[in-house]
């Protein structure tokens, strides 16, 4: 045979031998420590061994509200330091997605020099939006919007996967799609709602000083709000509702202040028993971010599970200076909104710890709350609250139950092709078999190598793959038979064949990629599947339906004595 | 071989088709897509139960509890005692009925009496995400196959094929409709997959329209197309009965996960041949035709 048959050969006979040696670990059911030199098996989709799809759309509006509400201090106190007498106004939310903050000049002449100090220190952050009589109005700007939500999206995915770490999942998948959602997917996860409830929680942990001085007044607004028809209702979200709630009081509210609530709940039928508001800081003295480390602690007297808190040096230095400042007014201790504890502050404390005490309830549920919470705060708390957009859960016996099925499906589907090209192209039929098993084996190795995930419909892809490979050895095969029929030797026939049929397979494989990537972009898990294996696929059919039946055949008519073709 | 004039049967064909095509029309407007929980939103459990238990018990069972149910079925042969429940949407957070679902069926039935197989919720937003990029992802793939096309071959051969696999799609949705299966993002793919196919066809037609007009110019193109069409015959038929032999088993013995997918399959490499033939070409001829006449 001619040197570049040999290299073609060569290169084949290759590809097989590491094709072989990738699918051994799947096919054999080798564990990691065996001595065989490969280890990776294929990743099953979620539909085949179960677990957890989740996607988690993202809450921009509270994290622009925080964003706005603590600009506006931090553009009072720096006004201060310029001589400028000013105070904070009202946070405007008519429009949550821009909410903005109106800081009042106690001099309206004193807005220019003001506008002025603050372009200068916050101009990248906030932007103008209204002037009027001494009140400055300001939104956070557009870049900062921007810069805010990509901070968040990757804080989140981050937060996420450090709590799925500790959760103690084998290759879990995180990952964003597009700006405002992340798609978590937890293989065999067994303990759905437990997933759930860590990767949902925020765990934003706040420190805001409690105002008594209107204690009297809660009541009143206690009761304006059942009179404006505000309840919880289950199934709600909390934070909607306490949203409500300060809506509806925004004008009865002293300015900086708002009401949170501390609550208990039923802990088997999640229903909340009692609900106490505490009017508190709407901007936070101190957040979990300064938090160094949190675990679980045994309240030796009453037998009762806490968490303990430590600050990192920054933040033991901001709760000593905050409880120094404030003694004698109480701390509320504020975890996704909800008050936890509001102990009063006896003195300054210095050293950076503190303690979050659970609600009542039986030993054993305080103790995997105390755990669980312990956990996400150590892990972090995610920067926005995220809403479950979409989850499906499969069970693994439905999974083995479809791969069994599918499987046996495509084992006879192939075998009808298989034995139907034998039986019509006879010897050249057995040279397409070779070529599709070939097909399959380098489909299932790339899927390997690559690290993708086989999903029932990723079979369903093999399976229709098996069908095109076929297609291509035909389209060949019908060509040497028309070239034979005009009276050319084999040798002729198959090298005009071959080059005949080229540009059909090839702009038939192409059109068909080309629909397979607009399904790859299309980026939801399961069907992303399809596609995937099915361009894995169309690359091998090319590969082997064209150029490896090509080899094949060249060693079949040899150097042109053969006479005649089994085709 | 064969000499048949199937570019002649062109007017036969489209009246067949286009009566397939109004049907579909009527029946989306009449009946409308059965959408599928990926689309429309909402919650799906699938549930296995150990024991004998009858889908009137646990209806009962789940009312009696004021679960939000809209809909509630066995699937496959009732012995299985699987059953799957469809909910209601707009009551709620969805994760909370959910949850409320296996609480009811864990008071009444027992813990460890019964296993979810499947639990998929899709949000409101998330349904409408899927159906916009599902949307998006077949109006592209149409696209990128037209200027393919175009830029490979001739601009006059973009509108058939482009004819040809609307055609398929909108027919197999009307089969879709007709049949009341539920429309999901599987079938999607499958339609993707169709489009594939169906193109796949077409182009190796087309290979050899160019191939034959190259060789003998001045021919006129009727009866390119017919030599063509002639000439490929017996490829189309042994590959589309091949691909068709392969949609069959997996529809028949697939299993219930992907028997719709291999539903549509099965029409499409169907539709895909007869389009091809009585479509995609002849309408190459009435392209040229039309372009000839403007120009």
């Amino acid at each position: 045979m001619a040197r570049g048959w040999w290299i073609r050969f060569s290169l084949l006979a290759a590809l097989t031998v590491v094709a072989l040696m990738s699918v051994t670990p799947t096919f054999l059911n080798l564990n990691e420590k065996s001595s065989f030199p490969m280890k990776s098996k294929i990743n099953l989709g979620l539909d085949l061994q179960g677990g957890l799809y989740m996607v988690l759309g993202i809450d921009f509006n509270k994290v622009y509200r925080d964003e706005v509400i603590g600009n506006g201090r931090k553009m009072v106190n720096l006004l201060k330091e310029e001589t400028i007498e000013a105070q904070i106004g009202d946070l405007i939310t008519t429009d949550s997605q821009d909410p903005k903050q109106s800081v009042v000049l106690a001099k309206a002449t004193d807005a220019d020099r003001a506008k002025e100090v603050l372009s200068k220190y916050f101009g990248n952050t906030i932007r103008l939006t209204g002037d009027a009589n001494g009140t400055l109005t300001y939104g956070l700007s557009r870049d900062f919007i921007k810069e805010v939500e990509d901070t968040a999206l990757s804080k989140s995915i981050e937060v996420i996967r450090n709590r799925i770490d500790e959760f103690g999942v084998t290759e879990p998948e995180i990952v964003s799609q597009g700006t405002e959602r992340i798609v978590v997917q937890l293989p065999g996860v067994k303990d759905i709602d437990r997933a759930k409830d860590l990767i949902g929680k925020t765990a934003k942990l706040e420190f805001k000083f409690v105002n008594d001085e209107f204690a009297a007044s809660l009541p009143e607004w206690m009761d304006k709000i059942k009179k404006a028809g505000i309840v919880f209702n289950k199934g709600e979200r909390f934070s909607d509702y306490v949203r409500k709630v300060n809506e509806t009081l925004a004008a009865d509210l002293p300015k900086g202040f708002e009401i949170a609530f501390s609550k208990e709940s039923n802990k088997n039928t999640n229903e909340i028993t009692t609900m106490d508001p505490y009017l508190v800081e709407s901007a936070t003295s101190l957040t979990g971010e300064e938090l160094q480390e949190a675990f679980v602690r045994m309240d030796q007297e009453q037998n009762r599970p806490y968490v303990a808190l430590e600050f990192k040096a920054n933040g033991a230095k901001i709760f000593e200076e905050i409880t120094g400042a404030n003694i004698g007014k109480r701390l509320a201790i504020v975890l996704d909104g909800n008050v936890y504890s509001a102990p009063m502050v006896q003195g300054r404390i210095a050293g950076g710890s503190a303690q979050i005490t659970l609600g009542t309830g039986d030993y054993n549920t305080v103790m995997s709350e105390a755990r669980d919470l312990a956990l996400v705060l150590r892990a972090g708390a995610l920067p926005v609250e995220l809403v479950f957009e979409e989850q499906r859960v499969v069970g693994p016996s439905l999974g083995a139950d479809a791969i069994d099925k599918a499987q046996y499906a495509s084992i006879v589907g192939a075998f009808l092709v298989l034995a139907f090209m034998c039986f019509y192209y006879k010897f050249s039929g057995v040279i397409a078999t070779i070529t599709i098993v070939l097909n399959v084996l380098f489909t299932i190795s790339c899927l390997i190598f690559l690290g993708a995930t086989l999903s029932l419909p990723g079979i369903a892809g093999i399976a229709l793959t098996v069908g095109m490979a076929v297609d291509g050895n035909i389209l060949i095969y019908e060509r040497i038979r028309e070239e034979l029929r005009l009276g050319i030797s084999p040798v002729e026939a198959v090298k005009v064949g071959f080059e005949k049929a080229f540009w059909a397979i090839a702009d038939a494989n192409i059109t068909t990629a080309l629909a397979g990537i607009c399904l790859l972009n299309f980026g939801t898990g399961p069907v992303r599947g399809f596609a995937v294996t099915l361009l894995i696929g169309i690359t091998t059919t090319v590969y082997t339906s064209y150029f490896v039946s090509k080899i094949l055949f060249e060693l079949y008519v040899g150097k042109g004595a053969k006479k005649s073709l089994s085709i | 071989m064969k000499n048949i004039d199937y570019v002649g049967k062109f007017k036969v064909a489209s009246i067949l088709s286009l009566i397939l095509i109004i049907g579909t029309i009527v029946l989306y407007f009449t009946k409308g897509l059965n959408y599928g929980v990926d689309f429309r939103g909402g919650v799906e459990v699938q549930v296995k139960f150990k024991n004998a238990v009858s889908l009137s018990d646990l209806r009962s069972a789940l009312t009696e509890k004021q679960v939000a149910m809209s809909q509630l079925q066995s699937m496959g042969d009732e012995s299985q005692n699987e059953f799957l429940l469809k909910l209601e949407t707009d009551k709620g957070d969805l994760n909370a009925i959910s949850t409320q679902v296996s609480s009811v069926l864990t008071e009444k039935f027992g813990a460890g009496s019964f296993e979810i197989l499947k639990n998929d919720i899709v949000g409101p937003k998330a349904g409408a995400q899927l159906r916009t990029s599902a949307f998006k992802a077949l109006a592209w793939a149409i696209l990128a196959i037209m200027i393919y096309l175009a830029l490979r071959f001739d601009y006059k051969f973009a509108p058939g094929a482009i004819a040809a696999l609307l055609h398929d799609v909108v027919i197999i949705m009307g089969a879709f409709i007709l049949t009341q299966k539920e429309f999901s993002l599987q079938i999607v793919a499958a339609l993707l997959a169709i489009i594939g196919y169906s193109v796949n066809d077409t182009v190796v037609i087309y290979d050899r329209v160019r191939e034959i007009e190259q060789a003998n110019p001045g021919m006129g193109s009727f009866e390119i197309m017919n030599r063509a069409l002639n000439e490929t015959m017996s490829r189309t038929i042994i590959t589309s009965l091949t691909v068709l032999g392969v949609s069959l088993v997996m529809l028949f013995m697939g299993g219930s996960v992907i028997h719709d997918f291999f539903f549509a399959m099965t029409i499409g490499v169907i539709l895909g041949v007869y389009s091809t033939i009585f479509i995609a070409v002849p309408m190459t001829v009435f392209t040229e035709r039309f372009s000839k006449k403007n120009a």
